[in-house]
């Protein structure tokens, strides 16, 4: 394949990830609704009556078990589980499934249990091999997804242990929550074969939806906060018994020149911070959609709110630093500092080492040497170093294209994690 | 979900039928509407457009195992067809001529998802430089996946003049870009 159509795949691989934007359905609804029919017909009473009456049968023959709750709670899985998880289990939160496998290598696999509520499914499941299961941290079975009615739910993340003959393996598996409406799901996973193949499996199982647990908070915040390079755009919080997850889109330039860049929003419930279990974001239309992950809330919650400490922001600096007084001293501004280590030249051409916070990221790089502008070629050979004080130093080389001793070190501005303590009140009723 | 038996649902005329056909590939036919379409918002309205269409002329569909080819046709002429509707009011075919103004107007769009990769926009602008057919049919294939004889359906050609379409585009893009990987 050459390089055009090299890259016109990469760019079906970029659509690829673009995902119809929910409200899609919803237009689509109302655009039928307002279509002028194919044709018309009258339908006479006494098939309205047979409509009517067999609409009911369905609506109640497929919620018949809504009146038989029984919960169930799952043995075994004790050191596995995070206290929240293990209280509601101890409550019997959780639905009995023990539907088994047999692995290719001979593992059987039982899947003991699930969890839902509107954030997440956690599976519960055993794998036994009385001859031992070889690396427990790899074994032949590789879940990806569930599916069921309108259900197509990935994998999230997952623990597991094993006995002490490793014997047997304990887990548990998150995936993205379910439908109500499902009344059966399937696990797909794949398993290892011969050669290491890689073979696609499933395991069906019943599912009440009766027995989900119910969300305790559900709204949505609506509140923008505009950081230097755009707004984020905090959308909504959903709150279950198993966690807490914020959801939102942003739009800022310099998002994803710095790591971390939301790990500076704090869940405060009742005046302390919510532990943080996870964050993540993907490209979608209109931005970039995010969730931020906290612990489940406290119980009773008096208040809430979202507090943005810091995010990534941007300083124009429009700097010329002179680079013969380079050395032991550092530049600094905004609070920040950057030391130039090292100014030498090689075949390779202007090699510069610096120096700077983390959090720092320099743009618009170019050098000035004899009236010359020369901008950079790329940076290389980036370390972490730490400081007796705890601080943690990116040390990295900047190249550029050229022969000659430069003068002035020319910096347009910076990317950082900037002091932004923005407050977002969540009301609770 | 069984195809067929939705297919002869919504020819019956049920909506949800044909709602449900559609939703189950709405990510498929979300990205060939944002193609022809480059913003979110007209990809919705195009895709409200065929739904409304499909809903009218379902009657008119004969093989119901051709649904999806058909849908999709159905789906690109609504973008043409909107686009030229756009295209009386706003004459972007100047715009499109000068490269730069390109680009500005690629980077005005409010929801283009492709905002910060440059060789994205690398790529987009090679593609300004072929002929509307050339492009339309180098994006079906490489970016949808679709088989030369879908292609030749949607643009109502035969399917060698899709395959010639494709193979000229191509060359024209080399010849311009030659082998260089940067922008």
């Amino acid at each position: 394949m050459d390089n055009i159509e090299k890259r016109l795949t990469e760019e079906n691989r970029r659509l690829n990830t673009i995902a119809a934007p929910e409200e899609l359905e919803a237009r689509l609804r109302s655009a039928l609704e307002g279509a002028a029919p194919a044709r018309t017909k009258r339908i006479s009473v006494v098939w309205r009556a047979a409509a009517a009456a067999i609409l009911l049968i369905v609506i109640f023959g497929y919620n018949y078990n809504a009146f038989a709750f029984y919960g169930k709670k799952l043995l075994g899985f004790d050191e596995l589980i995070s206290s929240t998880l293990q209280e509601l289990n101890d409550q019997g939160m959780g639905q009995l499934v023990d539907r088994k496998a047999t692995l290719s290598d001979g593992t059987e696999l039982t899947i003991n249990g699930i969890m839902t509520d509107a954030n997440q499914l956690i599976l519960y499941y055993t794998l036994t091999n009385p001859r031992g299961i070889d690396d427990w941290s790899d074994p032949p079975f590789k879940p990806s997804r569930i599916t069921g009615f309108l259900t197509n739910s990935h994998l999230e993340s997952g623990v597991s242990q094993p006995n002490e003959g490793q014997t047997e393996v304990k887990g548990t598996i998150t995936f993205e929550p379910v439908s109500p409406f499902a009344k059966k799901l399937t696990l797909h996973y794949f398993e290892l074969g011969e050669n290491n193949q890689l073979i696609d499996q499933t395991l069906s199982f019943a599912y009440d939806p009766n027995q989900a647990m119910q969300t305790e908070v559900k709204q949505s915040i609506g509140k923008k906060a505009q950081v230097d390079k755009g707004t984020i755009n905090f959308q909504s919080i959903t709150a279950t018994p198993t966690m807490t997850m914020i959801e939102g889109s942003l739009n800022v330039d310099n998002f994803d020149r710095l790591p971390g860049a939301l790990d500076g929003i704090e869940l405060i419930a009742n005046g302390v911070p919510v532990e943080r279990t996870g964050s993540g974001h993907g490209s979608s239309i209109g931005g970039r959609k995010f969730d931020l992950r906290y612990n489940p809330l406290p119980k009773p919650l008096k208040s809430l709110e979202l507090v943005m400490k810091e995010f990534a922001g941007y300083q124009q600096l429009d700097q010329r630093l002179p680079l013969a007084s380079a050395g032991e001293e550092p530049f600094t501004w905004e609070g920040k500092e950057l030391w130039v280590k090292k100014v030498t030249i090689t075949s390779q051409g202007v090699e510069i080492t610096i120096a700077t916070e983390e959090d720092v990221l320099l743009d618009g790089v170019s050098i000035e040497t004899q009236g010359k502008t020369i901008s950079l070629r790329t940076t290389v050979g980036q370390i972490e170093t730490k400081l007796e004080d705890g601080t943690i130093l990116k040390e990295r080389t900047l190249l550029f294209d050229s022969q000659a001793k430069p003068e002035y070190l020319r910096i347009k501005g910076m990317h950082y994690m900037k002091e932004y303590n923005v407050v977002i009140d969540i009301p609770v009723d | 979900m069984n195809a067929v038996r939705y297919v002869k649902k919504a020819k019956k005329g049920n909506k949800e039928a044909l709602l449900q056909l559609i939703l189950a590939e709405k990510d498929d036919y979300y990205r060939l509407a944002l193609t022809y379409m480059g913003n979110s918002h007209d990809a919705m309205d195009a895709m409200e457009d065929m739904i409304v269409r499909l809903y009218e002329n379902i009657g008119q569909l004969k093989k119901e195992e051709a649904f999806y080819s058909w849908s999709r046709t159905i789906l690109a002429n609504s973008c043409k067809a909107l686009l030229r509707k756009r295209q009386k009011l706003v004459p972007l075919d100047d715009a499109a001529m000068n490269g730069k103004l390109t680009e500005d107007l690629a980077l005005a769009l409010p929801s283009d998802p492709y905002r910060h990769s440059d060789q994205q926009m690398d790529i987009r602008q090679m593609l300004l430089h072929l002929n509307e057919q050339q492009q339309e049919a180098i994006q079906l294939k490489y970016w949808h996946d679709l088989d030369y004889q879908t292609i030749a359906d949607m643009m109502g050609v035969p399917i060698g003049t899709v395959k010639s379409r494709i193979f000229q585009g191509l060359k024209k893009m080399r010849e311009l870009y030659g082998g260089e990987t940067d922008g």
